[in-house]
C-alpha cells in the first residue's frame, strides 16, 4: 500500500530524515515512534506529497508520489498534528468541500457524514463555524472529513491528542474496521500503550534513522513497548 | 516585558522588509534598504508631498489673519482622519482577534501588558499615517508663522495629542466594531457596509477639498467665529498648536482623562471579547442535500467564502468592485462633460478621452487584488489543499478565478456605461471594453503570481497578509504603474496611431502577458506552490 525507500530530507544543514524505508502493507495499522524532532512528521508528509523530499522513493497504491501525487492522494487521507482547517467555513461546509474534491455523490456522503458526525456527537455543531470548535472538535472534523471518501491509506500525525476517551475509543474501532477491509493506516504516536495494543507493525526513529521495524511482537518481544522504546533512546 | 511584547508586534508588522518568507531566510542589508526606501517614498513623498503643498495653501493666508488655530484644527482633523480611518480594522484585529491571544494569556504575562502592547502597536501605525499630515503642517507653520519656544514646544505636545487621540478612537471605534461582531450573524457584510459609508464621505470631502480650503481662506473669520461658538473644543484644540499654554494645558487634561476613560473599559472588556469563540448564538445544524461541485467549482467556492467571511479583506481588497459601477454611472451621467473637458485640454489628441477614462477604469480594477493575499491566507491550512488531490493549478486558478469574476463583471457594467456616454466611431467604444476587460484579466494574473512570489504563511493576524505585506503593496502600487504607463504614452506618441489601432495593440499585449502568466502559473507557479 505504502512504500517508503531510502527517504532522505534535509532542513539546510540538518538531516531531518535520513535513508529510511518502510513498507506498510494492505490491513496493517502501522505505527511510527520516536521523539519530538525525531523525523516523524517530515517523514509523513514526505509520504502524502505535501513537503518535498531530497532523495528516495514513495509509491501508494503503485503510484510514485512524485510522478503521480493527484492519483496517489486520491488513495489517501492524511491528518496533520495540529489540524488547522478553514476557519471561515461551518463544519458541514468544510465536509462538503473535501466531498467534492473527492467526487463523492451528494447522497452518499449524507449518509456518510450522518453516520461519522453521529459516532463522534458532532451533528449538532456541523452548523457552526470552525472558528468556533475546541481543539478536540476540529480533530473530530479532520477524521470525519478523512473518513467519508473511504480512502485506502490514512496517515495521521498524533491523532489521539485532543480527542476526549470516548472519542479516542471509537477512533481505535475505526482504524481496526478501515484495516479489516482491506485498508491501511499509518499513524505516529507518543502514546505507547495506544500503540502497543493497537499496531501490527511498528517503526522507532530517531535522529532521522529507523532503528527498530516489525511485528510488534518482533519489536518488543516479552518487554513492553515503552520499555523497548526507553532502552533504544538510551544507546 | 513590554519591551519584548512591543518588539514581536513591531517584527510582525514589518517583518516582511527584513524577511523573505519565500528564501525562508533574512534579506540582504541591500534589499532590506530598498524596501525601506520604497516604504519612505510613498509615505513621506506621495501622502507627506501632497500634504506639504495643502499646509502650503492653507497656511499663509491664516496665519497672516491671526487665525493660525483653524489651520491647526483643519490639519489636525485631517491627521485624524487619516491615522484613525486605517487603524480601526488594525486595532479590532489586532486587539481582540490576534492568533496568539490565547498563548500569550495563557503565559505568566498580566493582561494589561497583552493591551499595552497592542495598543502601542496601533498608536504607531495611527501615529505613522497621521504624522504624513501633522509633520508637514507643524513645519510649514513654523516656516511661516517664525519659532518661538511656546509654538515649539505647544506644536509637539499638538502632533502627540493628535496622536493619542487617534489612538483613542481607533480604540473606541475597534472597540464599537468587535462588540458588534459579537452580535451579528453577516457581521462581515454589515462591517462592509458601514465602512463604505465612511469611504464615501471620505471621498466625497477628498474630492471637495479644494472648494472647501478656498472657501475657508476667503470666509476664514466667520467660520472662525462659529468654531468658537459652537465648538469651543476645537478653537482650544488649534490654539494648542498655535502656541497657547492655557489651551495646551486643557487639552492634555481632558486627552489624559478620555485615555484613563478608554483604557479601563478596554482592559475591562478585552478578556471576555478576546477570548469568545465568535459565535454569537449557536446555528441549527438542518440536514439537507448538499450541491454537488467540480474540484475547481469547490476550490473556487471555497476562495468566495474566504473572501466574504472577512471584512477586513473584502475592504482592502475588493473596492473595485464598488467604484467601477459607480464610476460607470457617473459617467452615464456627466459622462459627456467629461469627455468634453478632457477633448478640450489635449485637443490635439483625437479621442484622448476614451484612452484615458480607459486607463482610469483600469486604475479601479487594481483597486481588487483578493489574488494578492490569496496564498498567503492559507495560512497554517496550507496543508488542506497540498494534500487533497488537487492539481495546485487549479488550486491558483481558482484564486485567480475569484478577482476575474469580482472584477470582470462591474468592468464590463462600468464600460457598457462608458461606452454609451462617449462619443465615437463603434470600433473605438468596441476597444474600449475589449481593452477595460482584457486589463482586468491581466491584473488578475499580474496580482497572483505576485502573490506567490511573496507568500507569508506563518500569521498571526490576517491584516498582514491582507494589508502590510509587501504581495499587497505591490499589487497595487505595481499594478497602478502598469496599467498607467499606456494611458501616458498615448498622449506621448500613442495618439499617432490612432485610438482604436492604440487600444488594439494595448489589449494585445496585455492579452499575451496575460498568457504567459497563465502558463508560468501552470508550470512554475504550481511547482512553487507545492513547495510552499
Amino acid at each position: 500500500m505504502l512504500i517508503i525507500e531510502h527517504l532522505t530530507k534535509t532542513y539546510g544543514e540538518k538531516k531531518a530524515v535520513d535513508d529510511l524505508s518502510l513498507h506498510i502493507r494492505p490491513g496493517e495499522i502501522f505505527g511510527f515512534i520516536g521523539h519530538n524532532g525525531a523525523g516523524k512528521s517530515t517523514t509523513l508528509k514526505s509520504a502524502v506529497g505535501i513537503l518535498q523530499f531530497d532523495e528516495g522513493q514513495i509509491t501508494i497504491c503503485g503510484k510514485n508520489i512524485r510522478e503521480e501525487p493527484v492519483a496517489c492522494k486520491k488513495d489517501l487521507a492524511y491528518i496533520p498534528d495540529n489540524p488547522d482547517m478553514y476557519e471561515f467555513m461551518s463544519g458541514i461546509k468544510y465536509l462538503n468541500f473535501v466531498a467534492d474534491v473527492f467526487g463523492i455523490p451528494s447522497s452518499a456522503r449524507q449518509e456518510k457524514i450522518r453516520r461519522y458526525a453521529d459516532i463522534f456527537e458532532l451533528t449538532g455543531d456541523l452548523a457552526q463555524p470552525i472558528s468556533a470548535y475546541s481543539h478536540g472538535m476540529k480533530q473530530k472534523l479532520a477524521l470525519i472529513s478523512a473518513w467519508i471518501h473511504d480512502p485506502k491509506l490514512i496517515v495521521m500525525d498524533e491523532p489521539f491528542v485532543g480527542l476526549d476517551p470516548k472519542a479516542s475509543h471509537l477512533l481505535k474501532e475505526m482504524m481496526r474496521e478501515h484495516c479489516d477491509r482491506g485498508g491501511a493506516i499509518f499513524f505516529s504516536t507518543h502514546v505507547l500503550e495506544v500503540a502497543e495494543k493497537l499496531c501490527d507493525k511498528v517503526a522507532i526513529i530517531k535522529q532521522g534513522r529507523l532503528i527498530r521495524e516489525g511485528t510488534m511482537e518482533e519489536v518488543k518481544g516479552d518487554d513492553s513497548l515503552e520499555e523497548v522504546f526507553l532502552e533504544l533512546e538510551a544507546e | 516585558m513590554l519591551k519584548v511584547l512591543l518588539k514581536k508586534q513591531i517584527a510582525e508588522v514589518f517583518r516582511s522588509y527584513f524577511y523573505d518568507a519565500k528564501k525562508n531566510r533574512m534579506r540582504s542589508k541591500g534589499a532590506i534598504a530598498a524596501w525601506i526606501i520604497f516604504f519612505v517614498v510613498v509615505m513621506v513623498g506621495v501622502l507627506g508631498g501632497m500634504f506639504t503643498a495643502l499646509s502650503l495653501s492653507l497656511c499663509g493666508a491664516l496665519a497672516q489673519a491671526g487665525m493660525g488655530w483653524l489651520f491647526f484644527v483643519l490639519m489636525g482633523l485631517i491627521a485624524i482622519v487619516l491615522g484613525a480611518f486605517g487603524s480601526v480594522f488594525n486595532t479590532y484585529s489586532g486587539l481582540y482577534l490576534a492568533k496568539d491571544n490565547d498563548l500569550l494569556l495563557s503565559m505568566p504575562i498580566p493582561v494589561k501588558t497583552v493591551i499595552a502592547s497592542r495598543l502601542i502597536n496601533v498608536y504607531l501605525m495611527g501615529a505613522m499615517y497621521s504624522s504624513t499630515a501633522l509633520l508637514p503642517a507643524v513645519i510649514v507653520y513654523w516656516i511661516t508663522g517664525g519659532l518661538s519656544a511656546a509654538k515649539v514646544i505647544c506644536g509637539l505636545l499638538f502632533m502627540l495629542m493628535v496622536t493619542v487621540i487617534v489612538l483613542l478612537l481607533s480604540c473606541i471605534l475597534g472597540w464599537v466594531v468587535a462588540k458588534i461582531s459579537l452580535k451579528l450573524k453577516n457581521k462581515s457584510f454589515i462591517t462592509v457596509l458601514i465602512s463604505l459609508v465612511f469611504i464615501g464621505a471620505y471621498y466625497f470631502f477628498y474630492f471637495k477639498a479644494s472648494d472647501f480650503v478656498r472657501d475657508i481662506i476667503q470666509n476664514a473669520e466667520t467660520y472662525g467665529n462659529r468654531i468658537k461658538g459652537a465648538a469651543y473644543g476645537l478653537y482650544l484644540f488649534g490654539r494648542m498648536g498655535d502656541g497657547s499654554w492655557a489651551a495646551a494645558g486643557i487639552c492634555t487634561a481632558v486627552t489624559a482623562v478620555v485615555s484613563l476613560l478608554v483604557w479601563r473599559v478596554l482592559s475591562r472588556s478585552f478578556l471576555k471579547i478576546a477570548t469568545s469563540n465568535g459565535a454569537a448564538e449557536k446555528r441549527r445544524y438542518v440536514e439537507k442535500q448538499a450541491k454537488e461541485r467540480s474540484v475547481f467549482g469547490a476550490m473556487l467556492a471555497k476562495e468566495f467564502w474566504r473572501f466574504t467571511a472577512s471584512a477586513n479583506y473584502m475592504l482592502n481588497c475588493g473596492l473595485g468592485i464598488l467604484l467601477l459601477p459607480v464610476s460607470g454611472v457617473f459617467l452615464l451621467i456627466k459622462g459627456r462633460v467629461i469627455c468634453e473637458a478632457i477633448g478640450d485640454v489635449f485637443s490635439s489628441r483625437p479621442d484622448a478621452a476614451a484612452v484615458l477614462l480607459c486607463t482610469l477604469f483600469c486604475l479601479m480594477a487594481c483597486m481588487n487584488d483578493m489574488a494578492a493575499p490569496s496564498v498567503s491566507l492559507e495560512g497554517k491550512s496550507i496543508w488542506i489543499p497540498q494534500s487533497l488531490p488537487v492539481e495546485p493549478k487549479t488550486v491558483l486558478r481558482a484564486k485567480t478565478a475569484v478577482q476575474l469574476i469580482l472584477t470582470e463583471i462591474p468592468m464590463l457594467f462600468a464600460a457598457v456605461c462608458a461606452v454609451i456616454a462617449l462619443p465615437g466611431s463603434a470600433g473605438l467604444k468596441v476597444m474600449f471594453v475589449i481593452t477595460t476587460l482584457v486589463a482586468a484579466a491581466f491584473m488578475a494574473m499580474f496580482d497572483i503570481t505576485i502573490g506567490l512570489a511573496m507568500p507569508i504563511l506563518n500569521w498571526t493576524n490576517e491584516t498582514a497578509p491582507i494589508k502590510q505585506s509587501g504581495a499587497v503593496t505591490l499589487a497595487l502600487l505595481g499594478g497602478w504603474g502598469i496599467v498607467v504607463i499606456p494611458g501616458i504614452l498615448y498622449l506621448l506618441i500613442g495618439w499617432r496611431l490612432g485610438a482604436v489601432t492604440y487600444l488594439i495593440v494595448w489589449s494585445a499585449i496585455m492579452a499575451v502577458i496575460s498568457l504567459l502568466l497563465l502558463r508560468r502559473l501552470d508550470t512554475k507557479g504550481a511547482a512553487a506552490f507545492r513547495m510552499l
